[in-house]
């Protein structure tokens, strides 16, 4: 046998096992599925309960009774809403700042104990959900917006602080390099050398975290936090129908708002 | 009075099996434009690294005037490092900051930390940086962004910046090896002028064995981390170069 078909069969008897592989992956993959579906949807639902078609068209039409004389009570929670995610992203840039600076390798004052537990830090933040976030700060420091800005703080650190530490490290470091050399100390590195490297993707990042933080701050009276959220719930807890749909189309309308400003803002700073 | 003293000059850089400078000394005298050619890997950019620090040296010393700088503790070698321009292969410029910014950062080793902050330079500071962007032929383009420039523009940045230090020695770390050979000689022929009109010695790194003869005086020629040559220029033979570069690491 010559080397060349020698080769040629193991090449094709390769391909024939990673053939049984994807197949084997594929069909434990479509098991995984039925059984979930099983379990959770067919055994889990109330069927008696949802009743007929009509009654299911019924109930989601409620929702389609607009109740516009809450429109003249909404100005305020929406001020509300929309500022809770303001001073929440600028408190969460603001814990951003050291949680980046010791969690980027490359600058980091000290690898062994700082870096990891920025790191740690960093997933922390973004593990734990913003309502529970906001549950444990209703619970400390009571009912309002304030919890509400906390909790958006809190669950803003860890995507911040991430982009901005990524970003240090991925810095050029010649200018650096060139900072060092002319006799620069450690802040005027870090104020020439790598702020302007990062500045506009820190700028960008910051606006799409408000911009997730508008949506965020909408929910926050759900648990108590005040905001557009705390109408919600008021409307839900009334079963008036029709005001939640108002409070939702709010809610959609300060969202497009920030999504609008957002695309505007990034668009000037590229 | 020498300008620089190099004597036993040893690194070797962590968890690395061999020395990558091998006992260097050599002396640098206040008229010199001093090169340092040799293949690459060869240890041209640790050696020029080694005086200003920017790469710890094991053992030996490097005296600048009457400084050892190799035993300075961290604040009096940043005042050193101010009297060490350096000159860049890839001009090390702030992309983002104009061509004026860039030049002005050329004086943060004398700035206070807040004004730096401000990007507050004092009065003499800014003259000076738009007589020296006119020297290298860039006072149109102050204003514009370090990345807007070409290559060789760039360059021209990176030397004003370095000149910005008021240096009483420049390092050039393969100034030319960007740039096409034109702009290259334009680049060598300018720092050779400004060198001698301010009076200030050059060490130079440069592979380019053509230009090194053209523009230095004296050479040095390292092979793997020795030396293997040093002396006038006009002193080195056919034979001294094929020594320097016969065993050439790839």
């Amino acid at each position: 046998m010559s080397p060349l078909t020698q080769t040629f069969d193991h090449y094709s008897q390769q391909k024939r096992q990673q053939q049984w592989k994807h197949l084997a992956i594929l069909a434990i993959l479509l098991l995984t599925l039925l059984l979930s579906i099983h379990s959770i949807i067919i055994e889990d639902t109330d069927w008696q309960r949802i009743g007929t078609l009509e009654q299911v068209l019924a109930s989601i039409g409620r929702f389609a009774a607009l109740d516009f004389s809450l429109i003249p009570h909404l100005g305020v929670p929406m001020l509300e809403t929309f500022m809770m995610a303001c001073l929440g992203t600028l408190l969460g840039l603001f814990f951003s700042l050291p949680v980046a600076w010791f969690g980027a390798l490359n600058v980091t004052p000290s690898r062994r104990l700082l870096y990891p537990f920025s790191r740690f830090l960093m997933t922390l933040s973004r593990s734990i959900h913003e309502m529970v976030w906001a549950l444990i700060f209703v619970a400390a420091v009571g009912l309002g917006a304030l919890p509400g800005i906390l909790a958006i703080a809190m669950r803003s650190v860890g995507f911040i602080s991430k982009i901005i530490a990524e970003a240090i490290e991925n810095i050029d470091p010649k200018p650096v390099e060139a900072i060092r050399a002319m006799g620069g100390n450690n802040f005027q590195v870090m104020y020439y050398g790598i702020i302007p490297q990062i500045k506009t993707l820190v700028i960008g990042t910051i606006i799409f975290e408000w911009d997730i933080n508008i949506r965020r701050s909408a929910i926050m009276g759900l648990v108590g936090a005040g905001g557009l959220g705390l109408t919600f719930f008021r409307q839900m807890a009334m079963y008036n129908y029709g005001g939640v749909t108002v409070v939702i189309l709010a809610i959609l309308t300060l969202i497009l708002l920030g999504e609008i400003a957002s695309h505007y803002v990034r668009k000037a700073i590229n | 009075m020498s300008i620089l003293h190099v004597n036993q000059l040893v690194a070797r850089y962590p968890g690395a099996k061999t020395d990558t400078l091998k006992e260097i000394s050599f002396t640098v005298n206040p008229a010199d434009f001093y090169a340092i050619i040799g293949p690459s890997g060869a240890g041209k950019s640790t050696l020029i690294r080694c005086i200003n620090r920017l790469v710890e040296p094991t053992s030996g010393t490097v005296r600048l005037f009457d400084q050892q700088i190799t035993q300075l503790p961290p604040r009096q070698l940043r005042q050193t490092r101010r009297h060490i321009g350096m000159i860049f292969q890839e001009f090390n410029l702030v992309d983002r900051m104009s061509v004026m910014d860039n030049v002005l950062s050329g004086r943060l080793g004398y700035t206070s930390t807040w004004r730096s902050m401000l990007k507050l330079f004092s009065q003499a500071d800014i003259q000076r940086a738009l007589e020296l962007l006119e020297r290298v032929g860039l006072l149109e383009h102050v204003d514009k962004r370090a990345d807007q420039l070409s290559g060789g523009q760039r360059q021209r940045v990176g030397i004003a910046r370095a000149l910005m230090q008021d240096p009483q020695l420049l390092l050039l770390d393969e100034p030319t090896a960007s740039l096409d050979p034109k702009i290259a000689r334009d680049v060598m022929t300018l720092i050779q002028q400004t060198a001698r009109d301010l009076q200030i010695p050059v060490l130079c790194n440069i592979h380019d064995v053509a230009l090194a003869k053209e523009f230095c005086n004296r050479i040095l020629g390292l092979q793997d981390g020795r030396m293997m040559f040093d002396g006038e220029t006009h002193s080195m033979s056919q034979q001294d170069l094929d020594r320097i570069y016969e065993r050439e690491v790839l």
